[in-house]
């Protein structure tokens, strides 16, 4: 291919990125540093060490900590049981993985509503077993189910992604030279798919920290995190640069995850389709 | 042998595990589209009523429409751009390709609301009006990152000496790239469509915050249904859905025998599992392009000029009204849902769509006046307004001072909805008062509501104080009330607590009155009843008003709405429907007598000496709420 | 009689309903260097890992040294494997891949740094500690996938078509390399190849298999020289394999003509397979020959000419030669008696497929 010529076919693309992607970016960025009457200030980004935003950002950032960790926890073995199992079905295993998206995110996370509710369905068969009755509705816990539930897929498919690339004969060399499963585990096979770790856990945290839906349908609305925020300042509180500082105070989290999985994932092997 | 026996087992179950906890919401959901009962939490028998109901709502069709026809455009649009561009970028130096490639996985990286918040501030600022175009410019910005992370790894797979190859034998470079590279990275590109296309399905954030009035996708629809209970109809779409992917899923993988061990056998397998998927593919495509053709055929068939944009609350108006009131004038009604007051405010005056009826509550249209967001309403055009009984006109002069602005179109009460059995086994009093949200004995069982006004309202009350105080010691004092409540409360909602009731997840619960009819319906057959009481202090009186906004294109078509609104057989039906009271007088007169007495719904005006409308308190007042109501969520 | 290292008694196994290795007795002597010879899908590989313990059969069992280990797990047991892709741990330098074996098993530091420059000496890769493995070519990660592997001091090292990847002549060094490397640390080496050369080069015994059967054991010279069927004989360099009938004992008769033998025992008048290699077969003048053809074909090969002698049944033989014969020409066919290897004729398919015994 001529190198110099086909170079230019990014061209359009890259006018298209700049046009929404970059601009959008510095829009905010405008919003954030200007008040209702377009003077300069930085109060808008200030704004996130008052009491209320800080607390909503503290428990956003400890509840996307909280499913980023129980959705590795949750991932990895699934991910190693499915490399086991990849026999010529790799691609249906991430169907499996996709199809749930296919029904609204909405509606399946309205369902675990249902599901979890007092005389909801898993209490329901809780009861008939004589077993204690389950009540996290509307509690951080729920928030953190969700979340575990929405981005789960999100932390699979990069880790077994990598996995699936390791070589068998890798793991039986390890295990030639004396290591144990465990030690094969830790040695081995989580070093080597650490970019997809890396990936999977800013799939998962990054909108898991910036979610308003998730907590508004199973926080019974109790529990503002900054999405939450951010979200009512656009849609209800109509202060948009305040809405637009605290983008910021997000973006900034975004970079130094971003930064992070630069920094791991040189290759670009950590994706995760 | 047993050991691994025991490992095996061990790795079902959890495989098992994870599936059911992946698909245990979307199998609820399914059972839930066969359930009669239009209550999340009862069963009611088997039924598909939902399914016919699904097919004849116009509003699900169009937001399946709009979905699909989104999905479609964005992901071939960002498939094309994206191909081009990864080749493109495959081809560039170090430095520029990886900064190319680090703009490129800003909007897969950023946060959705980041992202949608951007694009909408950018759109506006350039004066886009948003709408279905900025919805779809959106989508495809955020499917091409995955187009290109597809195709790129292809793309370093494919030695370049296959195009050389071909350019050697005779072909052009475009030629060459049509019948060997495109091949070749076929599987990337491909996977990359599928992936843009689930991508902007599944959408909601980015779809929220950068559409316009009129449209919805599916997500939108069913957000703005969220609070008030998702209607049975959306499950069975789902359903649907969800059931024809995965039958073609399962064809694609399943179709052609397994072939055994032997290697030329099972290329030729995977070649043809791979041409059944492309044929697959291909006819998914040609569906989805012939159905969107009909619909838009279909939806232009009827005449586009005449034509009126409505904004209303969510449910608030019999559909079969719609399609008469379309089918008496001609005029072709685009239908838009708000959930609060404080979420349509903003969108009129930013003044990116024209809205030509909109139906805000009583502060609201104060707010709407006092801003001149209003245009006067002709009322030559409303014969019909002699319809509505002039104690409610009268009412009106609170917040719409000359009966200029404004026609009244439902009106209420807020009390506190209770389950007496539930009560009683709390060993608590039936409530009276305001107060008795704050006991101790309802821990955990009090729905409150979600909105500003309301969650204070009930406060301010409680306290003795005026629900339009602007007093910022009498507000303090209100906030630290509702601090002390929050522990106490089960959930903050808005329309649920009509469902929540229902399934006797609460005990009381703050409610409109509107509700109360449906809900005594309903709870009919239950093992407890479902009292309403106005709370001695008194209460909130609101009015629901129809309003013309001053940037109205089509300023008479939103007043024969309004006249075939206020007609008595109109409002009657419409009444039975939503079930919220009607201040039309000839409506009223047509209901059963029962009906009428119906002290829940249509309450004495004596009763209501300590009830008050709710006033515009002014822009400052209103942010001062806002802080203190944020203060309220976050502690 | 010396006992056996390794026995592998009545292994059978199957891979999704495919018969792999069909009662597989097989037994390695300590030091020595046996090579498992055969096409690619033959089932060579899967004996080797049924050693390392990668695989379980579904029947037999594994003696090791007096002991049963057919259900020990790999890392429990005395052997090392070096694989076929090498299966470096990309993540870890070179030193750090030597330790590997040795800090599962606590060993002091100083031993382990002795053992990596003792192992890198060996594999004359000194001074690449600290290196990546990205950063070596495929022969020096072969190295030190050896290296890694013989640093834990196993009693067998299990190789698997370790030289595959590497170009010919990088393939030819590491052969003596290997050999070296064998008579340097006096353990057992067991060796799957396909390339019969390798096999020829390398090993005290060769094990050739085809099918899941073992077909031929032997010395390289007995395989190469005596084979005991036309699959050997054909898959070990090159050879005329040609219908004849047992006369008598030492007396063969070949397309009408007779040829005199060193075979007994095939009895009288039987029909059997006759072996006979290129570079056995002299040309000569027509009336000199036991059989007369013409020369259809010449290629100069370098060491020697290649030629095709057509006889009036036929039969093109393959002949090497130093001495040219221009095509067209009428020669004579003549081999000496010990020069010809008389083979039992198949019965049926399967029996081709049977292995021999020693």
């Amino acid at each position: 291919m001529n190198k110099n010529a086909s170079r230019f076919l990014a061209g359009p693309y890259i006018i298209w990125m700049i046009g929404f992607t970059v601009i959008p970016l510095i829009m905010i960025i405008l919003y954030c540093l200007t008040d209702g009457d377009g003077a300069f200030t930085l109060a808008n980004v200030a704004a996130i060490a008052t009491p209320e935003h800080r607390k909503a950002l503290f428990l956003s950032l400890g509840l996307s900590l909280v499913s980023t960790l129980i959705c590795l926890v949750m991932a990895y073995p699934l991910a190693l049981i499915l490399r086991k199992r990849n026999v010529g079905q790799g691609s249906f295993i991430v169907f499996i993985f996709i199809l749930p998206m296919w029904m609204n995110f909405l509606l399946r996370t309205m369902a675990w509503q249902t599901l979890l509710e007092k005389n909801g369905v898993i209490n329901g068969i809780l009861s008939a077993l004589h077993l204690p009755n389950l009540a996290i509705i509307n509690t951080p816990w729920a928030i953190i189910l969700g979340m575990v539930y929405n981005f789960l897929p999100f932390m699979v498919l990069p880790i077994y992604n990598v996995l699936i690339k390791i070589d068998d004969d890798v793991i039986n060399a390890a295990q030639d030279l004396g290591a144990s499963t465990a030690q094969t585990i830790t040695k081995i096979l989580i070093p080597l798919s650490l970019p997809g770790i890396i990936s999977g856990i800013n799939m998962v945290f990054v909108p898991a920290l910036t979610t308003f839906v998730i907590s508004n349908l199973l926080g019974g609305s109790k529990i503002l995190l900054i999405g939450n925020v951010i979200e009512q300042e656009f849609t209800k509180g109509s202060n948009w640069h305040l809405g637009s500082g605290l983008s910021l105070v997000l973006m900034f989290f975004i970079l130094v995850s971003m930064a992070l999985m630069a920094k791991y994932d040189k290759e670009g092997e950590g994706t995760a389709f | 042998m047993n050991d691994s026996k025991l490992k095996r087992f061990f790795q079902d179950f959890y495989l098992v595990f994870v599936l059911i906890f992946l698909y245990a919401p979307i199998l609820t959901m399914m059972v839930l589209s066969f359930n009669s009962s239009k209550s999340r939490t009862d069963w009611g028998g088997f039924t598909l009523d939902w399914y016919r109901q699904m097919f004849q709502s116009s509003s699900i069709m169009d937001a399946l429409y709009n979905t699909l026809l989104i999905a479609f455009i964005s992901a071939l649009a960002a498939t094309i751009l994206g191909t081009v561009a990864a080749i493109g970028i495959n081809q560039m130096k170090r430095l520029p390709r990886s900064i190319a490639m680090g703009v490129n996985n800003i909007p897969m990286l950023n946060s959705e609301i980041v992202t949608g918040i951007s694009l909408m501030l950018a759109f506006l600022a350039f004066g886009i009006s948003l709408g279905f175009k900025t919805i779809l410019l959106s989508h495809i910005t955020f499917c091409v990152p995955y187009v290109i992370l597809s195709v790129m790894p292809k793309l370093k797979q494919t030695s370049r000496y296959t195009y050389e190859a071909a350019m050697d034998l005779g072909a052009g470079p475009v030629e060459a790239f049509f019948k060997v590279v495109l091949p070749d990275i076929m599987p990337g590109v491909l996977s990359g469509f599928l992936l843009a296309f689930t991508m902007s399905l599944d959408d909601f954030i980015i779809t929220h915050f950068t559409r316009g009035a009129g449209i919805n996708t599916l997500s939108t629809l069913i957000y703005s249904e969220v609070r008030r209970g998702i209607k049975p109809s959306m499950y069975a779409l789902s359903t649907i859905i969800f059931l024809t992917v995965l039958a073609l899923l399962l064809i694609t993988n399943f179709s052609p025998e397994k072939s055994p061990a032997s290697g030329e056998k099972e290329k030729a397998g995977r070649s043809r599992r791979e041409t059944a998927r492309r044929i697959l593919l291909v006819a998914a495509s040609f569906c989805v392009i012939a159905a969107v053709s009909f619909t838009t055929y279909s939806h232009y068939a009827a005449a586009r000029s005449n034509e009126l944009y409505v904004y209303n609350w969510g449910e608030y108006i019999d559909e079969t009204v719609i399609e008469d009131f379309e089918k008496e004038t001609g005029i072709h009604v685009i239908y838009d849902l708000f959930e609060t007051n404080e979420e349509m405010y903003p969108v009129i005056e930013a003044g990116g769509v024209a809205y030509d009826a909109v139906c805000p509550s009583d502060y609201m249209i104060q707010k709407m006046i006092e801003n001149d967001l209003l245009a006067e309403i002709n009322f030559d055009n409303i014969p019909n307004i002699s319809q509505i009984d002039p104690e409610y006109m009268e009412r009106s002069r609170s917040f719409d001072p000359e009966n200029r602005y404004s026609v009244p179109y439902t009106w209420g009460t807020v009390g506190i909805l209770y389950n007496d059995k539930l009560v009683e086994k709390l060993g608590a009093e039936p409530p009276d008062s305001w107060m008795d949200l704050w006991d101790e004995k309802f821990s955990g069982e009090i729905l409150m509501q979600d909105s500003v006004r309301d969650a204070f309202m009930c406060a301010l009350k409680g306290l003795g104080y005026s629900l339009n105080s602007t007093d910022p010691d009498e507000l303090n004092q209100a906030k630290d009330l509702l601090i002390r409540q929050k522990p106490l409360i089960q959930a903050y909602v808005i329309d649920q607590v009509r469902d929540k009731m229902l399934g006797g997840e609460a005990a009381v619960g703050v409610i409109y009155s509107g509700e109360m009819l449906y809900l005594q319906e309903l709870a009919e057959g239950k093992d407890f009843n479902l009292e309403y009481v106005i709370p001695k202090e008194g209460t909130n009186l609101w009015i629901d008003s129809w309003v013309i906004p001053k940037n109205a294109k089509n300023k008479e078509n939103a007043e024969k709405w309004i006249d075939f609104l206020c007609r008595p057989d109109i409002a009657k039906r419409n009444f039975e429907y939503i079930t919220y009271a009607t201040p039309n007088r000839g409506a009223f007169e047509m209901l059963d007598e029962e009906l009428q007495q119906n002290k829940a719904v249509f309450p004495d005006w004596d009763s209501l000496t300590n009830a008050e409308v709710y006033r515009y308190l002014g822009d400052e007042a209103d942010s001062i709420y806002n802080e203190l109501w944020k203060e309220v969520k976050s502690n | 009689m010396e006992h056996p290292l390794i026995d592998l008694v009545n292994i059978s196994k199957t891979f999704d309903n495919t018969m792999v290795l069909d009662d597989l007795c097989l037994s390695v002597k300590e030091n020595t260097f046996v090579t498992l010879l055969g096409p690619s899908g033959c089932g060579k590989t899967t004996p080797l890992r049924i050693i390392g313990g990668f695989e379980k059969p579904d029947t037999g069992k594994v003696i090791f040294d007096g002991q049963d280990i057919t259900n020990l797990p790999p890392n429990k047991r005395q052997l090392n494997t070096v694989f076929q892709k090498y299966a470096l741990f990309t993540h870890m330098t070179i030193a750090e891949n030597i330790a590997f074996g040795l800090k599962i098993k606590n060993k002091p530091k100083a031993y382990i740094d002795d053992k990596i420059k003792y192992a890198l000496k060996l594999v004359n890769l000194d001074g690449f500690e600290n290196r990546s493995v990205a950063s070596l070519s495929g022969g020096q990660q072969q190295r030190i996938a050896i290296a890694r592997a013989i640093v834990n001091e196993p009693r067998v090292l299990l190789l698997d078509e370790p030289l595959g990847a590497l170009d010919l002549k990088l393939r030819q060094d590491m052969q003596y390399e290997l050999i070296r490397l064998k008579n340097e640390l006096g353990i057992t080496f067991i060796y799957v190849t396909h390339d019969q050369e390798e096999a020829l080069t390398m090993s005290d015994t060769i094990v050739v298999m085809n099918q899941g059967y073992i077909q031929q054991m032997g010395s390289p010279e007995q395989i190469y020289n005596e084979p005991e069927n036309a699959f050997v004989a054909d898959f070990i360099g090159e050879s005329n394999i040609v219908p004849g009938t047992m006369i008598r004992d030492e007396l063969v008769e070949i397309f009408g003509a007779r040829f005199a033998c060193v075979d007994k025992g095939f009895g009288v008048n039987r029909p059997v397979d006759v072996v006979i290699r290129p570079e056995d077969i002299d040309l000569v003048e027509p009336e000199k020959g036991t059989l007369t053809g013409v020369c259809t074909h010449l290629i100069f090969k370098g060491v020697h000419y290649e030629m095709e002698v057509t006889t009036p049944d036929g039969f093109e033989w393959l002949v090497h030669s130093t001495d040219m014969c221009p095509v067209g020409k009428q020669v004579g066919i003549h081999v000496d008696p010990f020069d010809i290897q008389i083979m039992n004729k198949p019965e049926s398919e399967d029996e081709e497929a049977v292995g021999v015994n020693e």
